[in-house]
């Protein structure tokens, strides 16, 4: 006979960092006891070995109660997520529109993207990209007939994908129906092709129609799939606890090698929760070979004095060493790319953009995991701009992703359910109002009344304002938005009544702009940032 | 120091690691690999290049391993014709009286489309000699040729160009810089060590008076772009440039080369020595060398504002609480000496 577990080691093996947790079932339900991450490469039985250490020393009596003082920990039942390297995909077209087609589809998937059309490329430069070693698979689609500026190239191209597809046996070949019946296509690859056959996989064909595109990215999604992948079980993690929550959540994750947008909502009647998102290469803190367009992104996010080739110095060596210079300037510039990073995983989810705002935004990644609260809300709300209320969490001990490794989902909800107060951490809730317009003078636009535990408090709220407002962990209160003339909040209305938490950033209502445009004079715009961070960044944390 | 003290006394001693006691916890810092033995380098090919080399072939060092073409480009030609069995990447030549009025008459085969091939050509070649002796361990045309040899690597963070060789020289110690007036034609055919940093001047004005490769700690993205545009002019010159390599050590910011590397390369300094690209490192060819090892508790801080300052690990901090409002774990190190200062555990690197 075996006793059930008290203790349970809870692995997040990221391509920057692990991050061990310890979790103990000391009376009758499972608890955190602590949480741990050190540069990736740390081998884990070390970190499981100090974390076990650390909670023996603040808690013997609970360590003997969950066996911890006896069991060494590399003896502990394990969940284990981990973070694969994005594979290569070499994205060829026969045109620079069909190129710009299929990078769109290409870009909302785990695939990191080299692009390269018969427009841009000669055939010996294109044969090059798709020899490289790093280039593990080859995407090459058309229309379906092919359009008029496709036609006199496929044949060529199509004859070039089957000539490097004999020359690399390892390469898959991600090929058009369209292609695959040509003559170029069968005569290059020939009855004899070396390599497994099944490495030649269907494309659906691309044109604009979003089911063919939907098929196109389930394939690529499917040539990655892994079932320990972090992002891929986050958003499984993040679709039970929206079930157990009975709230609609979003998961918003910038890590090093990708990031991932996922909504997550509950179950209805007899249907399950379900959960759809997008996990990016795009959404990396800082992609390998960072080039100019980065520099730029990132730099409009900085109120530093770095010119262009200082910020590149710096995002060359956090993505050489992302674990690094987290500390002072070393945490802004990070969060300044960490905002880029947003930005651009926002530019690929459009359709989630769409999206009414959920009732609970989770922020993951080990780039936000030091961060103050305070600026973590503000990178929030800063690039995922979506008007109504939503509570902010962060999950800082990175235990979505192992816990959505567990396959039963019963179990996942019966072990969220006893760690639902302990995995997230709250920041606070953030109230976006939009359409609200322009005013030069400092008049009121707006009145936020607070009520909490039979007290109110009114704030005047000016345009464009952005306040952060305290209001601790664990309060509840109501918050009513009466706007001047009608704005967007949520809907457009002139009122909002909205049940808001706190955090440790408090609440943060911003009535700028939706989308947020910043100033394109840099020095207005690094006033106008400096301006926001200080709210978020005060005193001595700067 | 950045961090903020606290009373806590550094961590206990809890394992004996070699000779020296270490104290606990320095299996956390990220370990940066110095050696590399043997080594197995690929040197990488583009279509149109020829390897004049087969797996399983020995080669010596300055032997060439291929034909590079230094301005390739796409023709259109005959190539062999249908009933030959050829297959893409092989090399092709055009038979001896049958003329064409342009092209270069060779090339590697691409793929065949409308009746015609593809290839890769070009008119300028070069050779691409092997730098170290060793065995040819696979060549796979238009990708690369990987040889195997009994060299020692010091593995760097990334190269530029190459690969090269030369004699190894020192020009400036290991936290200064080379300033263009500093490179006279006495440094050709060599490996210079530069210190921390080089700036693109410098660069240039090695390159011109022959010197084969730079070692340099960091370097910035504007030297990196410089020389990447420079060695792109020299290969499609009419008469290119002799080899030339830069080996980074660790990044783009500015600072020391770490002491233990250092110490290598006075070692090796006089010897002649090879840069490779892949993997990342300066080769010397002598496998009986014995290169100074590494103090196992020596740690080396890579980020803000003691980055390249060394000191002795003396166990971890836990959580501290850093400038920027940043709570991070950490470790005790301590420098020159002196007490130990905490220093985030992400900051440090220990030499394996």
């Amino acid at each position: 006979m075996t006793r059930a577990p008290r203790a349970l080691a809870v692995i997040d093996a990221g391509a920057a960092t692990t991050a061990v947790s310890i979790l103990g079932r000391p009376a009758d339900r499972w608890r955190l006891l602590g949480s741990f991450a050190a540069p990736a490469g740390a081998p884990e039985e070390e970190l499981l070995g100090i974390l076990a250490a650390r909670i023996r020393a603040a808690d013997p009596e609970l360590s003997d109660a969950i066996g911890l003082g006896k069991s060494v920990p590399n003896a502990m039942p394990r969940l284990e997520s981990r973070s694969a390297p994005p594979r290569t995909l070499a994205v060829l077209g026969a045109s620079r529109r069909s190129i710009a087609l299929l990078e769109t589809v290409a870009a909302g998937t785990p695939w990191r993207i080299e692009a390269a059309s018969t427009e841009s490329h000669d055939p010996r430069e294109m044969t090059a990209l798709v020899l490289r070693t790093e280039v593990s698979a080859v995407l090459l689609a058309t229309g379906d007939p092919p359009g008029a500026d496709e036609r006199s190239a496929i044949d060529d191209l199509a004859a070039l994908v089957a000539a490097a597809a004999r020359r690399r046996p390892d390469l898959q070949v991600i090929v058009g129906e369209a292609i695959r019946g040509r003559r170029a296509w069968i005569d290059g690859i020939g009855p004899d092709a070396p390599g497994d056959p099944a490495r030649i996989i269907a494309a659906p064909a691309v044109g604009g129609r979003r089911s063919a595109d939907g098929r196109l990215r389930a394939v690529l999604d499917g040539l990655v799939a892994d079932p320990l992948d972090a992002r891929r079980t986050m958003g499984i993690a993040a679709a039970s606890l929206a079930d157990l929550l009975d709230r609609r959540i979003e998961v918003l994750e910038v890590g090093h090698d990708g990031g991932a947008r996922v909504m997550a909502s509950p179950g209805v009647a007899a249907d399950g929760p379900t959960w759809a998102g997008v996990l990016t290469a795009r959404g990396a803190l800082v992609p390998p070979d960072p080039d100019e367009l980065l520099v730029d992104q990132v730099l409009a996010w900085t109120t530093g004095s770095l010119d262009r080739h200082r910020m590149g110095d710096r995002l060359r060596d956090l993505r050489g060493s992302p674990w690094s210079d987290a500390v002072a300037d070393g945490a802004r510039l990070r969060l300044a790319a960490a905002r880029a990073a947003l930005v651009r995983i926002s530019a690929v989810t459009p359709e989630l953009s769409a999206l009414p705002a959920p009732d609970l935004t989770i922020i993951a990644g080990g780039c936000f995991a030091a961060a103050p609260a305070a600026a973590v809300a503000l990178a929030a709300a800063d690039t995922i701009r979506r008007t109504g209320a939503t509570q902010l969490a962060a999950d800082p001990a990175r235990l979505l992703g192992p816990l959505g490794t567990i396959e039963d989902p019963a179990e996942r909800r019966a072990l969220l359910a006893d760690l639902a107060g302990d995995l997230l951490l709250p920041l606070g809730t953030v109230l976006v109002a939009g359409g609200i317009g322009h005013r030069r003078d400092d008049a009121t636009v707006a009145r936020l009344t607070l009520e909490q535990d039979g007290t109110s408090r009114e704030h005047e709220l000016t345009s464009g304002e952005l306040a952060f407002i305290d209001l601790p962990p664990g309060t509840m209160a109501r918050a009513t938005v009466e706007f001047r003339s009608p704005a967007r909040f949520g809907h457009r209305t002139r009122k909002g009544r909205v049940d808001v938490t706190g955090g440790l950033a408090g609440l943060v209502v911003d009535l700028r702009d939706v989308p947020l445009r910043l100033p394109d004079r840099r020095n207005r715009r690094r006033a106008l940032l400096a301006g926001w961070t200080a709210l978020a960044w005060p005193g001595e944390d700067r | 120091m950045s961090g903020e003290m606290r009373d806590a006394e550094p961590g206990p001693v809890a394992a004996a690691i070699g000779d020296a006691p270490v104290a606990g916890g320095l299996a956390l810092i990220q370990a940066r690999t110095l050696l590399v033995r043997p080594v197995e380098a690929t040197f990488t090919l583009q279509p149109g290049d020829q390897p004049l080399v087969v797996a399983g072939e020995t080669v010596r060092s300055g032997a060439p391993l291929a034909d590079r073409v230094r301005d390739p480009r796409t023709e259109v030609v005959a190539g062999p014709p249908p009933r030959e069995a050829v297959e893409p990447g092989s090399y092709w030549t055009r038979p001896p009286g049958r003329r064409s009025a342009t092209g270069a008459g060779r090339g590697e085969l691409l793929f065949r489309s409308g009746g015609r091939w593809r290839i890769a050509a070009g008119e300028h070649h070069e050779l691409l000699e092997s730098p170290f002796a060793g065995t040819v361990v696979d060549v796979r045309p238009g990708i690369g040729i990987r040889v195997r040899s009994s060299a020692i690597g010091i593995l760097g963070r990334e190269v530029l160009a190459g690969p090269a060789s030369g004699r190894l020289e020192i020009v400036a110690p290991r936290d200064g810089e080379v300033r263009a007036s500093e490179i006279d034609v006495g440094a050709a055919g060599a490996i210079l060590v530069t210190g921390g940093h080089i700036d693109a001047e410098a660069i240039t004005r090695a390159r011109a008076v022959g010197v084969r490769g730079i070692v340099v700690a960091a370097l910035g993205v504007k030297e990196r772009r410089d020389v990447l545009a420079s060695e792109r002019r020299s290969r499609a010159a009419t008469h290119g440039l002799p080899p030339f390599a830069i080996l980074v050590l660790d990044g783009a910011v500015r600072r020391p080369i770490a002491s233990p590397v250092m110490a290598m390369l006075e070692r090796l300094a006089g010897r002649t020595v090879a840069i490779v690209e892949d993997p990342p490192a300066l080769v010397v060819d002598d496998p009986r060398l014995e290169l100074p090892a590494p103090e196992r508790d020596l740690v080396r801080v890579v980020a803000g504002p003691l980055a390249g300052a060394e000191g002795r690990w003396a166990g971890l901090a836990g959580p501290h609480r850093f400038p920027g409002g940043v709570v991070l774990e950490a470790g005790f190190v301590e420098f020159a000496g002196r007490p130990a200062v905490a220093v985030p555990i992400g900051d440090l690197e220990r030499f394996v």
